[in-house]
């Protein structure tokens, strides 16, 4: 039978923070914003649902006196994100 | 970016599609890959001349010394400006390619600088093989054939320098810097004007 996809994983903005950050060593908020053309303040709430889970790391700090977010993707976010993309692959092709 | 719900042929979709959108933006536009190939040129062809002009004692050293540590300062500061406007954030790829570009150009300054006594006849062409085999990492990294191809001529243009008198070293640095640097150079450049029209 078919596997149940990662809830956490399976929602369009959070599954293109990850899929970035799959790319990335890490990524600053800014970033993120620009490629996924998404609000900030959705991006921070579904941030906040990805590091809760344990799959990004969040470090805020400063730069030139303004506030400076990066995100990068943890270990246990890197078998999650694997483990939901075999899972897709068993979703579209059942017989593999 | 609206929620919805998503059907597993369009989750497979948005993580291709995200993670191609995200390496083109860390894409080279060819420039600093044009600016060393000119650099390089400008170099041994006023060298040439001066050679010719019998001003070569007077300006070789002090034009070599001053030009490529000029272009070294002007790639930290274009790199550094690229960056940071363009939000881009690291990853393995840059880092590679950043660390060697660096390391390399310190080696060959070195090269050129100190050691070119002891290299003798070996010193143009062992720079155009360690020029060569950047660009071909680089080429091939970021699957760019024209660089690829560049790199794989400038290699050879490295190892016939071997059989050449060393008169004629110069001519394989200017070849090497146009066909390895300036011409895939304008064509990486020329490819990615038109991926954004």
């Amino acid at each position: 039978m078919f596997k149940d996809l990662d809830p956490i994983l399976h929602s369009q903005l959070r599954l293109s923070i990850v899929s970035i950050l799959m790319t990335v060593e890490e990524a600053s908020f800014t970033f993120i914003k620009e490629s996924t053309n998404a609000a900030a303040g959705n991006i921070s709430i579904q941030i906040n649902k990805l590091q809760e889970a344990g799959y990004i790391n969040v470090k805020k700090t400063f730069k030139n006196n303004y506030p400076n977010t990066t995100v990068s993707i943890t270990k246990k976010g890197i078998n999650a994100f694997e483990t939901y993309v075999n899972n897709l692959k068993k979703y579209i092709n059942p017989q593999k | 970016m609206d929620e919805k719900n998503l059907t597993p042929e369009e989750s497979i979709l948005l993580i291709s599609r995200t993670i191609e959108d995200t390496k083109k933006r860390f894409e080279e536009n060819g420039h600093i890959i044009v600016l060393w190939g000119s650099l390089t040129f400008i170099v041994f062809f006023s060298q040439f001349i001066f050679s010719i002009t019998g001003l070569y004692k007077l300006f070789d050293i002090i034009w070599t010394v001053i030009l490529f540590p000029l272009g070294a300062i002007y790639t930290f500061i274009y790199v550094r400006k690229d960056v940071k406007k363009r939000n881009l954030p690291k990853t393995l790829l840059t880092r590679v390619i950043g660390t060697m570009g660096w390391t390399m150009g310190a080696n060959l300054m070195i090269l050129g600088l100190i050691f070119s006594k002891q290299l003798g006849d070996a010193l143009a062409p062992i720079f155009l093989i360690l020029l060569a085999m950047s660009l071909i990492v680089i080429g091939s990294s970021i699957k760019f054939k024209p660089l690829l191809i560049g790199g794989i001529l400038l290699n050879l243009i490295g190892l016939g320098s071997f059989l050449i008198n060393r008169d004629y070293h110069g001519f394989s640095m200017m070849l090497g810097a146009v066909v390895g640097f300036i011409i895939p150079g304008i064509l990486l450049n020329r490819a990615k004007r038109e991926e954004h029209v």
